[in-house]
């Protein structure tokens, strides 16, 4: 049943797969209990050494010489102290599905394909929050769907939104299942049969429209697909997500996505130019496809951001760009912190930003070098040796200071030199030192492997997660340093033996304002209830966040994880706005999944 | 020399005092404010930065290495000279070692002397800590030498009042916030705001503290660390400047040539001093549940923004939780006991009573949490004595009785008299005062019991809560707990038996009468004070007037009472305590306080202050419930009485006898017996002079009056069988045969007798329209005939001051 290609392969568009059989393949490939592909993780070969297993990326294949030490170090984590996650699904375990009769005829009238089956539902029942993957890995959620449900196109949801409403049923819509807001967790006290509507096989490009550089896409298209079918026709879209590999397009649009790249391309606000989502009430969309329009506030912006509670979104026309002639990453090294986010604040100001420009703080430019595979001749590691000699001895750096700007520049090949040039001066008036573009390149790669270095990790006793914020340039530095510091504070009162990984980047930059984010891990060992423990300090670090004067989330979304909050964040009045929107939109509140308010 | 490497905070980058200069110059919240200067009056923003930086040059220090080391070397010296030890707690320097490395650290010490932050700084530079940067008053600029030197050794100047000047106020707080926020030294400087005169906490000024918070609250650091301070001396450096400034004479002008005279102190002995470094307090901590909200989140930290109430409450809640705890850290000495005890028996008082009486008070006050340096094997009386000896300007051991030294009293005028008198009396309660923050709430429970029309609790409270608001400037409550405060003050009396408490009621124990009629009398100056003050202001400021007007006035008033001995209270001399019951007032409501050009005008609401003064009055009165129908109600008392009276214990006497009546009464009573018993001394001299002439009739009398005056306001004597009733005259006394047998043939003999006092308390004394009676002497049945519940009939005999009839 296993196929092994180096990309997930996108299902053949739009034929009903008779009832009662499953669609959703492409799970098969994935983790049932981690991130990501089945044959990508991290392991500690024969000789203890870390390795990066499997083709599909760089690092593959390859042994990681300083990762050991630096995880032992860094966690007082040991080798010998391992725990295991189940192997399989225990199938006993899960709820029984519970569904009505009389839906399932009606379901079965329509062809469209679903299943009832354990894995398949447990599946659909999670995230990726911390919790959920541990969850998985040594207990049993109280609550999953109970029918999972693959519509093929706009016309199918229709069809099963409608008999959600006749029969009463909650409907929770799955895309890409990377949300870690907890946005996919059912509701424990949900009575009602829960469906959850998987929009994997609603992943056609419907077309492309090359005069306004538009394409109108289904929205269950995952990131990495939308850009390898695009690119046959010379385009692309330029939203990549650290998640594109899995998140669906719908996703994105319900979260308010932000990708990598967006200082060239934008958000998935600056991306979208038309919606079309099925809700109780009706369809909602435009009546044309334009750049802007004046006819009061934006309907998408209702729906951007609704995480599920108000439809499904089933089309989008979205930007589309030439793919890009020349792409060079690029790296700096600033003696601190503080002189690298000045930097950034320039770049900003200048309105000057690459493709991407990320700054990160040396607890993880030290995680990213432990990344480091080993190098392939003594020329290179000479090489190294004397970059690392020039950049502390010579210039003075301290290598337990020093921070990293990694920058992804994109374009014409002779602009994106001119660009890099300008870049590059500006950080030199910051005390910058160009650092090659090698190690630019592993930044990025950091952050599509974290997710894989979790699930390792929990093997050794070591838990972790990630979270992110958006805050004014003047905060930026207080912000970082009190978040931090209230990590390890709070990983201290809670009897935490080990001091935390506590580090964070500036990942983003805007006019007035940068998008942080922050990974957080620690060694349980000697901690009864480590999943509580984690979740007060996450909790704490949030509040720290706010009251810096960060946001409740840049991007990831509130979800149940965050909702708390949102009185807080929007006011009141704000909350009552979106509820009467709820309200009306969904009154019997069948898009039941209680996320956001 | 010392090699001198003190701790530093983890997150410092180091640089020059000059440096921070012109960062503070370079500040966008300096640079704002120079700006919006610059357009309001419309003159170029480099004058106002020309201002800006004489403003720095004037405040910032220059802290200097050498002229830190000079100073400590001269100050050991000098130290050395003035005082014989100066004691302080190891574990928390440690503590404070650990805290600077941490976190900024604000150092708030109490504030006595010009010598707290000598000594401080002296102290950090010996534990090889970062030395302090200092708020330090401006005046100190005028001393030329001395000044430049403090300077040097880390200390800043800032102006008295800048209220009103936008400029120095951000050119300020901008300087001390940005040392702070670089954890460049820790920020020193007096919550109290100036040195207490009266060696009691002066309640907290908020404008420095609410600068070094913003900091956190702006969330530019993690934390701060609150360190509080308390520094005790046994013998105050400049307690004789105090008494005199308190009493109104001007205060010398700091100046080099008046710290030289002070040189002549060097040959005095000041005896110990004890620091008492408190656990740092996080302010994170403080603050956390306290301040959801972030007020700046809205606005560009750097916009000068005025805190919400919130802040300004939480500010106020922190400053008010700093000094509590210096008072809880403060270290007393004997001498604070021996100061207390004797403030109550002048003008003199038996020395081995004295050590007695402080032995007790050492009990209470370790009861009540006071924190006293006694060594377990020093012996009370030589404590008590080497107090005598270090404090030997203040009082004196004479003929086995101990006095205060207010010398010169038999000669010179009255009004000499009086001032010298008070100038003692303020220089020992300067010792006493360091006592009254600890026992404040237990004493107000006692006076409020005192004066409660009953020992319903709600009652209690609710005289507790008028004495807690008149006296909140005096002594230091935690904003807004009245009703904790109040179960504290009872908590501490039920704890030395004073009071016992049920569901319903509060009432004071018999063997407890001696520690509440303590407490009142310990806190009788400022009862006393403020209904003097209170007067004043009611009866003679019927116009508005400035403080510079109201206190030579008041203390005319208070002066002329003390002249014709119509009072005892010298402490209302004291312009602290004038000061403190005019701002009483202002918040009561009862004054009006105005902002005017030339500074604060008062104007008093004359009906608001009488009210405020008949709480005080009613006390005297004590008439609950009372109508034309009903008596006023009284809980009676009993106690043996002793054959003898020792004269010298007549406060206690009166304190017990007070408690007895339990109803608001003892003020004016208390008065009336001063008053009475100058009376009373006069009329014996002129019954000595006519003892000649002495009948029969008048001997009689002259007992029963002695016999009474043990315990004036007795209304019954009871004696079953007994030597017989106490006659007020030698007529119409009734002989054997006068007095019938019981109805069961047995005879009757002598039970009880009503007082005259009776009518007094009754208020049926009125002559002529009232009943009245010289005593009425009940006689019972011998055999106490007829076991059962039904009344019988006695035998009552009245007899009257002239003339007597039976009934």
């Amino acid at each position: 049943r296993k196929t092994n290609k180096s990309f997930p392969v996108p299902t053949t568009p739009c034929t009903a797969t008779g009832w009662g059989q499953r669609a959703g393949k492409e799970q098969e490939l994935l983790k049932w209990n981690g991130w990501g592909y089945n044959d990508s993780k991290f392991i500690f070969n024969k000789k203890g050494q870390a390795e990066f297993t499997g083709k599909r990326y760089r690092l593959g294949g390859m042994v990681l010489p300083t990762f050991k030490e630096w995880i032992e170090k860094t966690f007082g984590a040991s080798l010998e102290h391992k725990t295991t996650s189940r192997a399989s699904l225990n199938v006993n375990d899960v709820p029984p599905s519970i569904v009505n009769e009389e839906f399932l005829q009606d379901l079965r009238a329509t062809k469209i394909s679903y299943s009832q089956d354990a894995e398949d539902r447990v599946f659909r029942a999670h995230g990726h929050c911390l919790h959920e993957i541990f969850v998985l890995r040594e207990g049993m959620f109280k609550r999953i769907p109970d029918i999972v449900v693959w519509p093929v196109c706009h016309e199918d949801v229709v069809k099963i939104v409608e008999l959600a409403c006749k029969h009463n049923l909650c409907i929770i819509p799955f895309g890409g299942g990377t949300s870690v807001s907890s946005a996919l967790e059912c509701p424990e006290e949900e009575k009602r049969t829960i469906v959850s509507l998987d929009t994997s096989q609603m992943n056609r490009i419907l077309w492309i429209d090359e005069k306004n550089l538009t394409a109108c896409v289904e929205a269950g298209i995952v990131g990495q697909d939308l850009e390898k079918q695009l690119a046959e026709s010379g385009f692309c879209t330029g939203h990549e997500p650290d998640s594109m590999e899995f998140s669906s397009l719908g996703g994105w649009v319900a979260t308010r996505a932000s990708g990598m790249k967006k200082n060239i391309y934008g958000n998935i606000e600056d991306l979208v130019i038309h919606i079309k989502m099925v809700t109780p009430r009706g369809i909602v969309e435009k009546n044309c496809q334009v750049p802007r329009m004046s006819t009061g506030p934006d309907i998408h912006h209702f729906i951007m951001g609704s995480e599920g509670t108000l439809g499904v979104v089933t089309e989008v026309t979205i930007k589309i760009r030439p793919v890009p002639e020349y792409q060079k990453y690029g790296s700096v090294v600033f003696p601190n912190f503080e002189r690298g986010v000045a930097c950034l604040r320039e770049v900003a100001k200048q309105r000057c930003a690459p493709a991407s420009i990320r700054l990160v703080d040396n607890a993880q430019f030290q995680f990213g070098h432990a990344l480091k595979p080993q190098v392939a001749s003594i020329f290179t590691s000479f090489l190294d040796g004397l970059k690392k000699f020039y950049i502390t001895k010579f210039k003075g750096f301290d290598p337990n200071i020093l921070c990293v700007a990694t920058l992804l520049f994109e374009g014409d090949r002779e602009k994106v030199l001119q660009h890099e040039k300008q870049v590059y001066d500006i950080a030199t008036k910051f005390g910058g030192l160009a650092a090659g573009e090698d190690n630019g390149q592993r930044g990025y790669m950091l952050t599509f492997v974290i997710a894989y270095l979790r699930d390792l990790g929990l093997d050794y006793y070591v838990i972790g997660e990630s979270f992110e914020t958006s805050v004014p340039w003047d905060r930026v530095l207080d912000l970082c340093r009190n978040v931090k510091e209230r990590i390890v504070r709070e990983c201290k009162e809670k009897g935490v033996q080990f001091a935390p990984l506590s580090t964070c980047r500036v990942t983003q930059t805007y006019d007035a304002g940068a998008c942080v984010y922050f990974y957080f891990a620690f060694n349980y060992r000697g901690i009864s209830d480590p999943i509580h423990v984690y979740e007060q300090i996450e909790r704490a670090a949030r509040e720290e966040i706010l009251a810096n004067g960060g946001s409740l989330s840049h991007h990831h979304g509130v979800g149940k994880l965050r909702k708390r909050w949102m009185k807080e964040s929007i006011s009141d009045v704000g909350l009552g706005m979106l509820r009467s929107v709820k309200e009306y939109v969904d009154p019997n509140n069948i898009f039941g999944n209680k996320n956001l308010l | 020399m010392k090699c001198y490497t003190p701790v530093i905070y983890k997150g410092l980058s180091p640089c020059k005092p000059n440096a921070i200069k012109s960062a503070v110059l370079q500040s966008e919240q300096v640079q704002y404010v120079i700006k919006q200067l610059a357009k309001e009056m419309g003159e170029s923003p480099d004058i106002i930065q020309e201002e800006a930086t004489e403003i720095l040059d004037e405040m910032g220090h220059r802290m200097q290495l050498g002229a830190v080391r000079f100073f400590a070397f001269t100050l050991s010296k000098i130290f050395k000279q003035l005082f014989q030890r100066v004691c302080v707690n190891e574990e928390g320097m440690q503590r404070l070692q650990h805290a600077i490395q941490e976190h900024p650290v604000v150092l708030l010490p109490s504030h006595r002397s010009y010598v707290d932050f000598l000594m401080l700084s002296y102290l950090l530079y010996t534990y090889d800590l970062a030395l302090p940067v200092i708020a330090a008053g401006i005046d100190f600029l005028g001393m030329k030498i001395v000044g430049e030197l403090l300077r040097r050794a880390g200390a800043f100047f800032m102006r008295r009042s800048f209220g009103g000047n936008r400029l120095y106020w951000a050119v300020f707080a901008e300087y001390v916030k940005t040392m702070l926020r670089s954890g460049y030294a820790p920020i020193e400087f007096f919550l109290e705001g100036t040195r207490s005169r009266t060696a009691k906490t002066l309640t907290p000024k908020f404008g420095l503290l609410s600068i070094v918070m913003e900091p956190f609250f702006k969330r530019e650091v993690f934390d701060t660390y609150l360190v509080p301070i308390s520094i005790s001396y046994e013998r105050i450096l400049e307690e004789s400047l105090y008494a005199y400034e308190l009493l109104g004479v001007p205060k010398p002008k700091e100046s080099t040539s008046g710290l030289l005279k002070a040189r002549r102190i060097l040959s005095d002995n000041f005896g110990t001093i004890h620091i008492y470094v408190g656990q740092p307090v996080s302010l994170r901590t403080l603050a956390s549940g306290r301040i959801n909200r972030c007020p700046y989140n809205l606005v560009p930290r750097h916009l000068p923004q005025k805190p919400s109430e919130d802040i300004q409450e939480f500010v106020s809640d922190v400053a008010y939780k700093m000094e509590l705890l210096q008072i809880e850290n403060m270290v007393l000495s004997p001498w604070v006991l021996v100061a207390a005890v004797l403030l109550q028996n002048l003008p003199a008082m038996e020395f081995e009573l004295l050590i007695e009486k402080t032995l007790w008070l050492k009990g209470l006050t370790q009861t009540f949490g006071g924190f006293i340096e006694w060594p377990d094997n020093l012996c009370a009386k030589k404590a008590v004595l080497s107090g005598l000896t270090l404090h030997s300007n203040i009082a004196s051991l004479v003929d086995g009785h101990v006095v205060l030294n207010d010398k010169g009293m038999e000669d010179g005028a009255v009004g000499e008299m009086v001032f010298r008198h008070a100038l003692a009396v303020l220089m020992c309660a300067t010792y006493r005062n360091q006592l009254l923050n600890v026992f404040v709430r237990p004493a107000l429970v006692a006076i409020a019991l005192q004066m409660a029309p009953s020992f319903r609790k709600e009652e209690v409270y609710s005289c507790f809560n008028f004495l807690r608001d008149v006296f909140s400037d005096e002594f230091i409550f935690f904003p807004g707990i009245s009703l904790k405060d109040f179960e504290e003050g009872c908590f501490l009396l039920t704890k030395c038996d004073a009071i016992q408490t049920s569901q319903q009621e509060i009432y004071p124990t018999d063997k407890g009468s001696g520690t509440v009629s303590f407490l009142s009398a310990m806190f009788r100056p400022f009862v006393e004070g403020y209904q003097l003050i209170f007067r004043y202001l009611s009866k003679e400021m019927k116009e508005a007037f400035t403080e510079k007007q109201f206190i030579p006035g008041v203390r005319n008033f208070v002066f002329q009472l003390l002249e014709k001995g119509s009072t005892q209270c010298y402490e209302a001399l004291s312009s602290d305590m004038q000061k403190n019951a005019l701002s009483a007032l202002v918040q009561l409501g009862a004054v009006k306080k105005k902002k005017m050009p030339s500074g604060f005008t008062y104007n008093v609401n004359q009906e608001a202050v009488s009210k405020i003064l008949d709480m005080f009055d009613d006390s005297a009165d004590a008439i609950p419930e009372h109508n034309e129908f009903l008596f006023p109600e009284y809980e009676i008392l009993i106690e043996p009485e002793e054959p003898e009276f020792p004269a010298d214990s007549t406060d206690d006497e009166q304190g017990a006898e007070d408690t007895s009546k339990g109803a608001k009464e003892q003020e004016e009573l208390g008065a009336a017996g001063t008053a009475d018993e100058a009376f009373q001394s006069l009329d014996e001299e002129t019954l000595e002079a006519m003892a000649k002439h002495e009948t029969e009739e008048e001997k009689i009398f002259q007992m029963f009056k002695k016999q009474v005056a043990a315990e004036p306001e007795q209304i019954i004597r009871y004696c079953r069988g007994g030597e017989g009733p106490l006659w007020v005259s030698g007529e119409n006394r009734p002989e054997e045969k006068d007095i019938p047998n019981c109805v069961c043939g047995a005879k009757r003999i002598f039970e009880f007798q009503i007082m005259p006092q009776l009518l007094n308390h009754l208020q049926v004394d009125s002559l002529g329209e009232s009943i009245d009676w010289g005593t009425l002497v009940v006689y019972t049945c011998a055999d106490s005939c007829g076991g059962g519940s039904e009344y019988l009939e006695e035998f009552i005999w009245k007899q009257d001051y002239s003339m007597g009839c039976t009934l």
